[in-house]
């Protein structure tokens, strides 16, 4: 081979590794100013269009772009945002939104009713083809609409009045309604823009957006970057650009904290085992969830269909052992509504009495457990799931003196064997879309996909029906008591065993962040503390 | 040359075809689907997104108007990314990773040549014994705790290097050592061994009788005569490498397509495996083909046949 042959193609090599360096780099370098805050995604999010968006990534960035009619209060009450007020007409069934008339898109446009209306209705669209869609069902002809019954938009209960006044016509009163409007998928979206740019409208260069921040940049699978909204109309935010990293990896994420070259980390960030270490940093904290983790009973087979012996395993389980095992500042729990979101009743539900389980288990012809069948109880494959299965497995044991045999799977394969084929006991949870009991309670309904218990109890149904149409907080907290007491006292389908909480840990620099019991990272208030004395995180991550 | 060139282009369509049909239909055999939820959906929202994805169609369709869209270069959408195609991911995603796998190459071969090399001349001596250590050493530690061990030593106690991300040169150091140091270790032993072998024929002794030096004789006839193993296993070693690896890319968060040959799995985004597996599959056919005419200038013999 000629050596000028072989110093060209030396130099084209080296031309072809530098092109693909530059093309896979990013443009900008890693900025270490104070002004910029970062944090860690985790991952991609899969969509920032908020009609498809599905994902608590994507939410935590969307939630930080825009706002929407109302955003949930302390208490976890619809509060006003774009909507300055509303009126709720003829007993629930009619609800006029009046909006704000300063809020403006990210190019100067005024928010208008019309948004929300494009916006729900694109929602329903059936070649949106949204998972959130059933999310409006309530809407007078939404579902038809969905389900292509009518092609007729115009039938579609939602109507923009004038600019400032928004109409919601619904099938039946619905008190949860308002919290649906907290929901980032009723967010306002511009017609023109996401019909000029197709699917490419949430790209930078593309998306208009009203809230705190402006999405300067998106690198696929590396990195989102916020600027702050000179126009947004509560005010600029304190900091000027937020730096959303995705690091999938806990001990990265963990590693370059501790290194400073991030600002805060969520529970996706944070690697179990070290939880117990950053618990003494400053900054972290642990948040509790609206969301619930429950053991369902497959209630239409043997040995569950019997309620004695659905209501001694339950009274088997100690749930105050779960937050020692898990670390994660988890709440036993013996009711299903959470804590914090309203109607919760803590004094709902079987507690634990082994005695008790064992008296209920031989009235029902297992005395000791003997001669009870083999049961399966089954989790999808992770290291929490393993660890809460074998110590209820061992309760189970111990107090009734059956042996559960445990399966895991994979999670796709699991969801489709709780579809065809369920184990005896499984494991699932929920978390809450919205900050509503109903949200909560629908799931075990008769009609409900969610239902894998194959329980239904006519009386349930109705009284969360009778809820939804009540407006009185008591008297619908009183519905929601008798339907609780249902659920986990009477008939029992499942067991509630305890709501998370979610650990984070924030820069001592920083204040200001929120970080909701709905896991949604709330940055617009984030800002430098005044007398930055504290050290870098780097410096006391290794003490 | 044109006729093998031909013969070989063909032969790799057919192997192309054959992954592609395979993977079809090992997909859709899996338990779980692209939108199966733990909220499950309700009826009418999921027959509205299989009707957008095709997925109400019978299988055999499904499967002609795939091979359709991949004949006129459309990989489809992701179903996880919602508004990505295959390709804009494959695009973004892909000079990441064969940038990592460059690098690691290089780094393989510039380490395994003068170890392999050092270990065969010195044989049974302690040089050859370290190298083999080292060579075991990198064969046997899994990535993930060569990954972590390097993050550990060079970004946290050092603060060399910072732990994860792909911003600037520095930041490919730590990755491209994870990801190089099993080929090094394997090329190592593997050229060490074959020359160990060649330094036995007869053609060697030939040269030392005529009174060769012992450097040129390794370097000039034994190594040239040593090379076709190590070419053999460069192909698919290059591709394998060029297309990323999850747990490198998962542990210092790179932005490389290595993720999706696991993840697109986890998630049933069916036109993503698809995607990365074809790219895959594109990649291992020229490398093998680049392996198959490098041959002919290292052994003209092949050329001849």
């Amino acid at each position: 081979m000629p050596a000028t042959l072989t110093k060209t193609s030396i130099r084209r090599a080296l031309f072809v590794l530098a092109l693909l360096f530059l093309s896979s780099c990013n443009p900008f370098s890693q900025s270490n100013s104070q002004k910029v805050f970062r944090v860690n995604l985790g991952t991609e999010p899969p969509s920032l269009d908020w009609s498809l968006a599905t994902d608590h990534v994507s939410f935590n960035v969307i939630a930080n772009l825009m706002v929407g009619l109302t955003e949930f209060d302390k208490n976890l009450k619809p509060a006003p945002v774009i909507a300055s007020s509303w009126d709720i007409l003829e007993g629930g069934k009619r609800i006029v939104f009046h909006l704000r008339d300063d809020v403006a898109w990210s190019d100067g446009q005024k928010v208008r009713a019309q948004d929300f209306e494009y916006s729900w209705k694109r929602l329903l669209n059936p070649k949106t083809a949204s998972e959130y869609a059933y999310i409006l069902f309530d809407i007078l002809n939404a579902e038809e609409y969905h389900e292509g019954k009518t092609t007729d938009e115009e039938l579609v209960g939602v109507k923009s009045r004038d600019d400032r006044t928004l109409e919601v016509k619904l099938k039946h009163p619905a008190s949860y309604f308002l919290s649906i409007t907290t929901f980032e998928v009723t967010y306002p979206q511009r017609q023109d823009m996401v019909e000029k740019f197709g699917s490419k409208w949430t790209e930078p260069d593309n998306i208009v957006t009203n809230g705190p921040f402006l999405l300067a940049s998106w690198k696929h699978e590396n990195e989102i970057r916020l600027k702050a909204n000179p126009g947004f109309f509560l005010g600029k935010p304190a900091i000027e650009k937020v730096d959303m990293f995705m690091i999938n990896e806990k001990t990265t994420a963990l590693a370059m904290y501790e290194q400073g070259q991030l600002d805060f980390l969520d529970n996706h960030s944070i690697p179990i085992l070290e939880k117990p270490r950053l618990a003494k940093a400053p900054g972290f904290q642990k948040v509790p969830q609206l969301r619930g983790y429950y053991y369902g009973f497959v209630t239409d087979r043997k040995p569950f269909n019997d309620v004695r012996v659905r209501k001694a395993f339950s009274m088997a389980i100690d749930r105050t052992v779960f937050p020692k095992i898990l670390h994660g500042g988890e709440q036993p729990a013996s009711s299903w509504i959470p804590p914090g979101m309203p109607a919760h009743n803590p004094r709902i539900g079987l507690t634990y009495n082994p005695p008790e389980a064992r008296r209920l288990l031989r009235e029902a012809g297992y005395p000791d457990g003997k001669g009870f069948p083999q049961i399966t109880l089954g989790y999808n494959t992770d290291e929490d799931h393993k660890i809460v299965a074998e110590a209820v497995q061992g309760m189970w044991k111990r107090n009734l003196g059956v042996l559960a045999r445990l399966e895991n799977q994979e999670w796709k394969v699991y969801l489709k064997k709780l579809q065809t084929d369920p184990p005896d006991v499984f494991r699932l949870g929920w978390g809450a879309d919205y900050p509503d009991p109903d949200n909560f309670m629908k799931l075990f309904t008769a009609l409900s996909g969610n239902n894998n218990t194959r329980w239904k109890n006519p009386r349930y149904d109705q009284l969360l029906e009778l809820a939804a149409g009540e407006f009185g907080e008591k008297k619908r907290a009183k519905l929601y008591d008798e339907a609780q007491k249902i659920l986990c006292e009477t008939d029992l389908p499942i067991v509630p065993l305890f709501t998370t909480a979610e650990s984070t840990v924030l820069s001592p620099r920083y204040t200001g962040l929120e970080y909701s019991s709905m896991g949604r990272l709330i940055l617009r208030n984030v800002r430098l503390k005044e007398s930055n004395q504290f050290p870098a995180p780097a410096a006391r991550g290794r003490d | 040359m044109a006729r093998f060139l031909l013969r070989r282009l063909l032969h790799g369509l057919a192997v192309l075809w054959v992954v592609v049909t395979l993977t079809f239909i090992l997909m859709h055999v899996t338990p779980g689907g692209p939108f199966d939820r733990e909220r499950r959906l309700p009826p009418e929202v999921l027959a509205n997104i299989a009707a957008k994805y095709h997925l109400d169609e019978p299988l055999l369709k499904q499967y002609a108007r795939y091979l359709q869209a991949i004949l006129r270069g459309d990989l489809g959408p992701s179903y996880k990314y919602i508004d990505r195609n295959v390709s804009d991911i494959v695009i973004d995603t892909l000079p990441v990773s064969a940038l990592l796998g460059i690098l690691a190459l290089l780094f393989a071969l510039a380490f395994s040549f003068p170890v392999g090399i050092g270990a065969a001349y010195y044989h049974n001596s302690w040089i050859d014994r370290w190298c083999l250590l080292f060579a075991t050493l990198g064969i046997s530690l899994p990535h993930f705790i060569l990954g972590a061990l390097l993050i550990w030593l060079f970004s946290l106690q050092l603060g060399w290097f910072q732990a994860g991300r792909w911003e600037n040169l520095a930041s490919v150091v730590l990755p491209t050592i994870t990801l190089g140091a099993a080929p090094a270790a394997y090329l190592s032993y593997l050229l060490r061994s074959t020359l160990l072998e060649t330094l036995g024929e007869d053609f060697i002794r030939t040269a030392r009788a005529k009174g060769l030096k012992e450097i040129a004789v390794l370097l000039k006839h034994a190594l040239n005569n040593s090379l076709i193993p190590t070419l053999t296993v460069l192909g698919p070693l290059a591709a394998a490498l060029i297309t990323g690896s999850f747990v490198v890319e998962y542990i210092f968060a790179l932005p490389g397509m290595g993720r999706f040959f696991i993840t697109a799995v986890t998630d049933r985004d069916y036109p993503l495996i698809m995607g990365v597996t074809l790219v895959y599959t594109v990649l291992l056919v020229c490398a093998n083909l680049a392996v198959d005419l490098l041959y002919s200038f290292v052994d003209p013999r092949i050329k001849s046949r």
